[in-house]
């Protein structure tokens, strides 16, 4: 008796198993084929000792990896991307957090609609032309500097292209939809019933917003974490144009390999070794986001 | 809610909008402007218009571009949503392990992937052109897609789903009447997200076009010896009042995330 | 909330399908006949109008493909074997181009420009091997240096204009290693392209530090800072150093005495090409004055190798007034193959002397 509902929930959980190989098989497939194999030859690449293209005299080797320890400069410039992610991102989280929640619950719905697809729109342009456009607004002379003179005469420039400000401008600007909108994904699935209740039992909303809301909005938080700091990292476009003599980071280095010189094998296992880094560090911080909703049971 | 905390959440998004707009508002401005090196202050002329309107490649960029995102913004948006169900609704063998293969292409910086798929398509005769380029925005936008679509999902329960099919749904009619509409927010959130990815993957368009073809990613980037010219302006100007424009319309039919 | 109805869902696959279909649409504009070519975008050919004037002249079109950077040009005839008729190939990198075989020796005898164009330059070691052309110098420049005519009076003449603390911080400077070293040697009073005291090098670049303000890597870019005055003065290519004084930007240009560097561009015929005839065809109007001209006055150009065009130029035009100097093309170092290794130790120095800067 006890054998035959074992072998019933064993033979459930199998159609459910396959059910869930079915419904990701398309999307990994596309991946497997398009991004998977070819970034398989690339890993391929990051041990041969020159370009396939050049005359066949390529040979295995450990050398691209090893120049990551034997060039200080490459650690240095790892942990001066790993450090603006990190800020970026934490600065993602921070507003990201509060427009998310703000846009679920302190907009009516039409508004709300139309605001969701406001947040969405500035980045169906090219982020070069977007970048270009924080060059206009921040540069002495700039839109900014006229505003502020206008507002206070005689203040003098701003003096903020150029700098590490400049380029954590740039790329909150460029992440922080995505962090706003998982956010605001989350906050949609609070109920109020909850919120209610925890009202009614006398919590006070930092407490509410501490015990019942942080909490329930965590998987949307990490999402948009997720999204926000591995690109981070790996960014050259805005540290380059914003970010003028401290613009120099892991990202551009990688980009030089292939628009410098074109030795892709570095170039490779320079972003390998990033990747390998990223991983690391989101496999230490993923507790931290894990989904808290048994908290509150 | 109390209403003060309400006005500051209303101030907070619009703080945050200010923001988001403020390099848009300026792109526009400039495409007004005479001065080909944005200068201020700003001379009013529409000659980066009559010079987009003499620039027939410029003008088959943009539409090869816009099709090409709209294209990857379906594909990946039903892929995606497709896939996220599977990671969030199933248990079973690999489950994290595809989760973690999500992060690999979005770290991966373009300039590589775009390479690797160049060679790729050198050695297995796929070819370069549109449809190289098609495959590429989709697959990098995939991650994207499941990862939004799975942030809906994750905060909901299985509540809905259960009771329908306790009442005696069918499959199919739980997962289009109750199961589509509930994640349909990030559905929509995905696939505005992977119009915007395939619109800005100015790299790999790049190296995946075929000689003669263009979108206006692989213009932008072409152009890194001379620059480009404020008509790059006038077209994502065009681009984002015509979205916005749709956008407004759109929002007065369909109302993402009200509650049910 | 909206509810999908099946009718919505419908609707939903009709629109998948359109957009699945969409790319069938789009136009292929390459037609059988059709000159391919491969050029820096920007670079005077793809000019919509002189590509139309071609095409009423001898019925051909003409479609362009480009590169970011010599590497990625030979890269991509490479790869891309048959796929273009015509290429843009730096004097550099012609020996390396023919070597590969990925250019085919030119009958200059269909090319009735050829005998007007600078000897010099069309019959450089760099062109020609034997009696065998590979590449037909088409436009030269210089790399020098601008400066703000308002702020820096009178316009200096030595390259240490750029490490001079009066433009503390004023400076910008070119994102590209080999020209960096370049610049460095030449200001340490070394051979331009093969240094021998590459750690002097690197200490004058790492000098650089207060004077840089950024680095710019689409001459576009650093037009901006000028017109904007957030800088001072920077080194620069001719060509756009013209286009700017042609847009009342207050720059002068000047080869450093020291040494200025030289360049040329050469048009070679893509090996395993479909359409040889028509490439030398459009070869030859592009040497012609009636193209270079319209090029000119549109701005931008580098200086004709066709000597012919250089009279023709306008009288106030940049590259008369300025390029025209026979002293200013006397005084020019021109760049040699530097090979891999070399661009990478130049490539890995410069990143050393980048990272300090931040």
């Amino acid at each position: 008796m006890t054998g035959a509902i074992v072998e019933n929930r064993q033979s459930a959980d199998r159609a459910s198993a396959w059910r869930g190989y079915a419904l990701v098989s398309p999307a990994y497939l596309w991946l497997l084929l398009a991004v998977f194999l070819p970034l398989s030859a690339m890993v391929y690449f990051s041990f041969l000792s020159s370009n396939v293209f050049d005359s066949g005299s390529a040979q295995f080797t450990l050398g691209n990896y090893l120049s990551f320890i034997r060039r200080p400069v490459y650690p240095i410039l790892l942990w001066r991307s790993v450090l603006l992610g990190i800020i970026v991102t934490a600065l993602c989280c921070f507003i990201g957090l509060f427009a998310g929640l703000a846009l679920a619950r302190a907009l009516p719905g039409r508004a709300r609609a139309l605001v969701f697809m406001l947040i969405l729109l500035p980045f169906w342009t090219s982020g070069l032309v977007r970048v270009f456009s924080w060059v206009v607004v921040l540069r002495t002379g700039g839109v900014l500097d006229s505003f502020v003179n206008w507002l206070v005469p005689g203040a003098g420039p701003t003096g903020i292209l150029y700098t590490y400000t400049a380029i954590v401008i740039g790329l909150v600007h460029a992440y922080l939809p995505y962090m706003i909108i998982t956010c605001y994904l989350s906050a949609l699935a609070i109920d109020d019933s909850i919120l209610d209740a925890a009202r009614s039992l006398g919590a006070t909303w930092p407490r509410v917003f501490r015990r019942v809301v942080l909490p329930l909005m965590l998987p949307g938080l990490g999402v948009g974490a997720v999204l926000t700091f591995v690109p981070v990292v790996g960014s050259f476009m805005e540290p380059r144009l914003l970010g003028g003599r401290s613009g120099t980071v892991f990202g551009t280095i990688i980009e030089d390999q292939f628009t410098a010189v074109f030795n892709w094998p570095l170039g490779a296992a320079l972003s390998f070794i990033m990747l390998a880094v990223v991983l690391v560090i989101m496999a230490i911080s993923a507790p931290l986001l894990r989904d808290r909703r048994e908290m509150l049971k | 809610m109390s209403s003060s905390i309400r006005l500051l959440g209303q101030a907070l998004v619009t703080l945050v909008i200010g923001f988001l707009y403020l390099p848009i508002l300026v792109m526009i401005a400039m495409a007004f402007n005479k001065s080909p090196y944005y200068q201020l202050p700003i001379e009013w002329s529409l000659r980066w218009f009559n010079d987009l309107l003499a620039d027939q490649r410029l003008q088959e960029a943009a539409v090869n571009s816009v099709l090409i995102a709209t294209a990857t913004a379906v594909i990946a948006g039903a892929l995606g949503t497709l896939a996220a169900l599977g990671l969030a609704r199933y248990r079973f063998f690999g489950r994290g392990f595809l989760k973690a293969l999500l992060l690999p292409p979005i770290a991966i910086p373009w300039v590589i992937i775009g390479c690797a798929m160049l060679i790729l398509a050198f050695w297995t005769g796929i070819g370069r052109g549109l449809h190289a380029i098609l495959i590429s925005h989709v697959a990098l936008s995939l991650p994207y897609a499941i990862m939004v679509v799975g942030s809906r999902i994750a905060g909901q329960g299985t509540a809905c789903e259960e009771a329908a099919a306790t009442l005696g749904a069918n499959p199919r009619q739980v997962a289009l009447r109750i199961t589509l509409p509930l994640i349909a927010p990030g559905i929509v959130a995905a696939s505005l997200f992977s119009f915007a990815t395939s619109f800005d993957m100015f790299v790999i368009s790049y190296f995946l076009a075929a000689p003669g073809q263009t979108t206006l990613p692989v213009e932008i980037y072409a152009s890194i010896k001379e620059g480009f010219t404020p008509v790059i302006n006038v077209v994502s100007t065009i681009l984002i009042l015509v979205s916005f424009v749709l956008a407004v319309l759109i929002s007065r039919l369909h109302d993402f995330g009200t509650k049910q | 909330m909206v509810s999908l109805t099946r009718r919505r869902f419908g609707q939903f696959g009709l629109a998948a399908a359109a957009t699945l279909a969409a790319p069938a649409y789009i136009r292929r504009s390459i037609a059988a006949g059709d000159v391919r070519m491969l050029t820096w975008k920007g670079m005077g050919s793809d000019f919509p109008d002189a590509v139309e004037k071609f095409r009423a002249e001898t019925g051909i079109g003409v479609v362009h493909d480009y590169f970011t950077s010599e590497l990625e040009m030979l890269t991509k005839l490479r790869t891309n074997p048959g796929a273009y008729d015509v290429a843009l190939v730096n004097f550099v990198f012609v020996d390396q181009a023919a070597k590969q075989k990925l250019i085919e020796p030119l009958d200059v005898s269909k090319l009735t420009q050829f005998q007007y164009l600078q000897p010099k330059l069309r019959d450089s070691k760099y062109t020609k091997n034997g009696d065998t052309y590979w590449g037909v110098a088409w436009t030269w420049g210089s790399t020098g240096i601008i400066s703000n005519t308002t702020k820096i009076k009178p316009t200096p003449d030595s390259i240490q204009a750029l490490w001079d603390p009066a433009h503390a911080g004023r400076v910008t400077f070119r994102d590209d290693p080999v020209e960096a070293v370049s610049w460095a040697a030449i200001a340490t009073g070394q051979d331009m392209n093969f240094p021998a005291d590459l750690k002097l090098v690197k200490e004058k670049l790492l000098a650089l530090k207060p004077q840089i303000q950024t680095f710019w890597k689409s001459s576009g870019e650093c037009e901006q800072m000028f017109a904007a005055e957030t800088v001072d003065i920077s080194p620069m290519w001719s060509g756009s150093a013209g286009r700017m004084r042609k847009r009342d930007i207050p720059v002068d240009y000047f080869a450093p005495k020291e040494g200025g560097i030289g360049w040329f561009d050469t048009l070679a015929v893509a090996a395993g090409t479909s359409n040889q005839e028509g490439a030398l065809k459009f070869i030859d109007y592009l040497q012609s004055p009636e193209f270079f001209i319209g090029w000119d006055e549109r701005g931008g150009a580098p200086a004709p190798a066709n000597l012919e065009t250089q009279k023709q130029l306008p009288d106030d035009s940049f590259n008369k007034t300025v390029l025209g100097d026979p002293k200013h093309f006397e005084s020019l170092i021109f760049m040699e193959d530097l090979g891999d290794e070399k661009r990478q130790e130049y490539l890995d120095l410069w990143e050393d002397v980048k990272a300090t800067f931040g």
